[in-house]
């Protein structure tokens, strides 16, 4: 695998969203953000530095996700339909390098627009005087890594599905597995061994992209840094996990009649 | 369509529209909305995201998120009770009713709970978890501009302004009295007819705080406050949700005590025997009507 030719492909998926103007929306919203934070103000801002951290978070962690789904689910469809995978793929280049190349442009996309939106949202919060901490710091980077697995799983579906049941299905999946993994859990203790079992099979497929979400501890005083191992272990996840994603795109596309 | 047809029909809207105020009351009806208590329902709000059909329930299920530091908790499942789980049990710090912690645990279990191995002690790093077994509140006060918020998105939301009146005494600061009662007067003015809030009321003119030097009972302040609720209350009382029976019957209590205090026995004895026609089983309010008796037969031999 070329390191050029990945540096190449993922620059193109960049370019190609920047002609979009997609971060033009990424900049509303966080205008948005700023006008919400603005009219809370009214409320005088004692006491609402937690309620400004906790809606920060969760409008940040609810729009990236979207970003990154909407910028991974149409690349590999949209080269079908416009027919420009014939050109690139008459080149030599790979089918896998095609698809690492194009992960990594949308994760550098929604990296982007992740970091774009944390700055207005820092000045929002720097409206509320809120102070940063290491844990800030820490969600941030965490988040990134989730995004990227978000990433790799609408990529990996958009090679199954058509483009409109891959974006529903990865945004059931980015939203949704919590949901299931919270829901396993609660029930986990009543039932028996079997379905127990069945749980940790279904929980070990599920991508937890919770574990990358360190909001809560970013938002409430009083909690400490998380440990480096962990992050290091999340590190590990995140890169196992989109690796196995691109892998489960791969099985499909490399023999796939284009 | 014709101008004939349409005319009139405009008429008609702006009639209807300029009335619309008198509908609010039945529309939106200045009760508690039933189920509401973050205990009741934090356990489907926690598997939905807390996506609720108003702001202002959101904001309510934040503040119980608040107070326990960001720890999401949840009520036991019928099948936990019954398998004898118990919960995190009563904060060590609990001197107010702002939460019943009794029957609720964390939402990301302890380790002991935990089919998920490695994934679990990840998230229990990662999330805001702690072991809530005697836990401490964090001060409600950080959580009073989600009540002022939630009461300015939704005055006719009780449970906001009821709350909300707790949370300001909850620290017995000097002045919490007078802020309080003027957060519940706001509160009585969108609401005039609310058991919750008019109990609130009486509750802040009896209450003594040694701290602040507030000795309370003031019976005679508290009297109007109660006596209203107790009209409100026999007027409606078919329309009177689980919660608001609770209010009343505490009411009444409070009735009988004020009634005592200011030597109005026969007005004391009506009141718990009123009372005790409709909350049979009240205890207190058994006894109350009995000291009323006493009173009245003392009084009326001394006469």
């Amino acid at each position: 695998m070329k390191i050029a030719t990945l540096k190449a492909l993922a620059r193109s998926v960049v370019l190609e969203s920047l002609r979009r103007k997609d971060l033009w929306v990424v900049a509303i919203l966080g205008f948005l953000i700023i006008l919400a934070a603005g009219t809370l103000g009214f409320f005088g801002f004692d006491g609402l530095q937690v309620f400004a951290k906790d809606l920060a978070v969760t409008v940040v962690g609810l729009f990236s996700t979207i970003i990154a789904v909407l910028t991974s689910f149409r690349l590999i469809p949209d080269e079908i339909r416009n027919r420009t995978l014939y050109p690139l793929l008459s080149r030599p280049i790979s089918r896998i390098e095609l698809l690492v190349g194009k992960l990594i442009g949308s994760i550098v996309v929604t990296w982007m627009s992740f970091i774009i939106l944390c700055g207005l949202t820092a000045i929002a919060l720097e409206i509320f005087q809120v102070q940063f901490t290491v844990i800030m710091l820490q969600y941030v980077l965490m988040k990134m890594l989730g995004l990227a697995v978000v990433c790799s799983i609408s990529m990996a579906m958009s090679i199954y599905l058509t483009p409109n049941a891959a974006a529903t299905l990865a945004f059931i999946i980015a939203f949704g597995a919590p949901m299931i993994t919270r829901a396993l859990t609660m029930s986990a203790p009543t039932v028996d061994v079997g379905t127990r079992t069945l749980y940790s099979v279904l929980n070990g497929v599920l991508p937890q992209t919770q574990l990358f979400d360190l909001g809560g501890r970013a938002v409430y005083p009083n909690w400490s840094p998380v440990p480096i191992w962990i992050l290091g272990f999340l590190l590990a996840y995140a890169v196992v996990y989109s690796s196995a994603m691109l892998g489960l795109g791969w099985l499909k596309f490399r023999k796939q009649a284009i | 369509m014709k101008p004939a047809v349409v005319i009139p029909i405009c008429i008609c809207a702006a009639a209807l529209g300029s009335h619309a105020t008198r509908f609010s009351n039945v529309v939106n009806p200045p009760v508690r909305a039933a189920g509401l208590e973050a205990q009741e329902t934090h356990a489907a709000a926690s598997l939905l995201g807390q996506f609720r059909t108003s702001i202002s329930s959101f904001l309510f299920l934040r503040s119980d998120l608040y107070l326990h530091g960001g720890v999401e908790m949840r009520p036991l499942t019928k099948k936990e009770v019954d398998s004898g789980k118990k919960g995190v049990g009563a904060a060590a710090d609990e001197n107010e009713k702002l939460a019943d912690d009794d029957s609720i645990v964390t939402v990301i279990p302890g380790a002991r709970d935990d089919f998920r191995g490695i994934f679990g002690d990840v998230e229990r790093s990662v999330a805001s978890y702690k072991d809530m077994t005697g836990h401490h509140h964090q001060s409600p006060t950080q959580t009073l501009p989600l009540f002022r918020l939630m009461t300015w998105l939704d005055p006719k939301f009780i449970e906001g302004w009821t709350t909300g009146g707790y949370v300001i005494l909850f620290d017995q600061k000097p002045g919490c009295i007078e802020k309080a009662l003027a957060y519940l007067q706001q509160g009585l003015e969108s609401n005039p007819d609310s058991i919750d809030i008019l109990g609130q009321v009486a509750y802040c003119y009896l209450k003594e705080m040694e701290p602040i030097g507030y000795k309370g009972h003031q019976y005679d302040k508290a009297l109007p406050y109660l006596e209203h609720a107790r009209k409100i209350g026999v007027g409606n009382l078919k329309l009177l949700t689980e919660g608001e029976k609770e209010a009343l019957e505490e009411n009444y209590r409070r009735l009988a005590v004020c009634y005592r205090e200011l030597h109005r026995y026969q007005d004391m004895r009506d009141c718990s025997l009123e009372g005790l026609q409709l909350f049979g089983q009240d205890g207190s309010l058994r006894q109350h009507a009995k000291e009323a008796e006493q009173l009245l037969r003392t009084q009326t031999t001394r006469q």
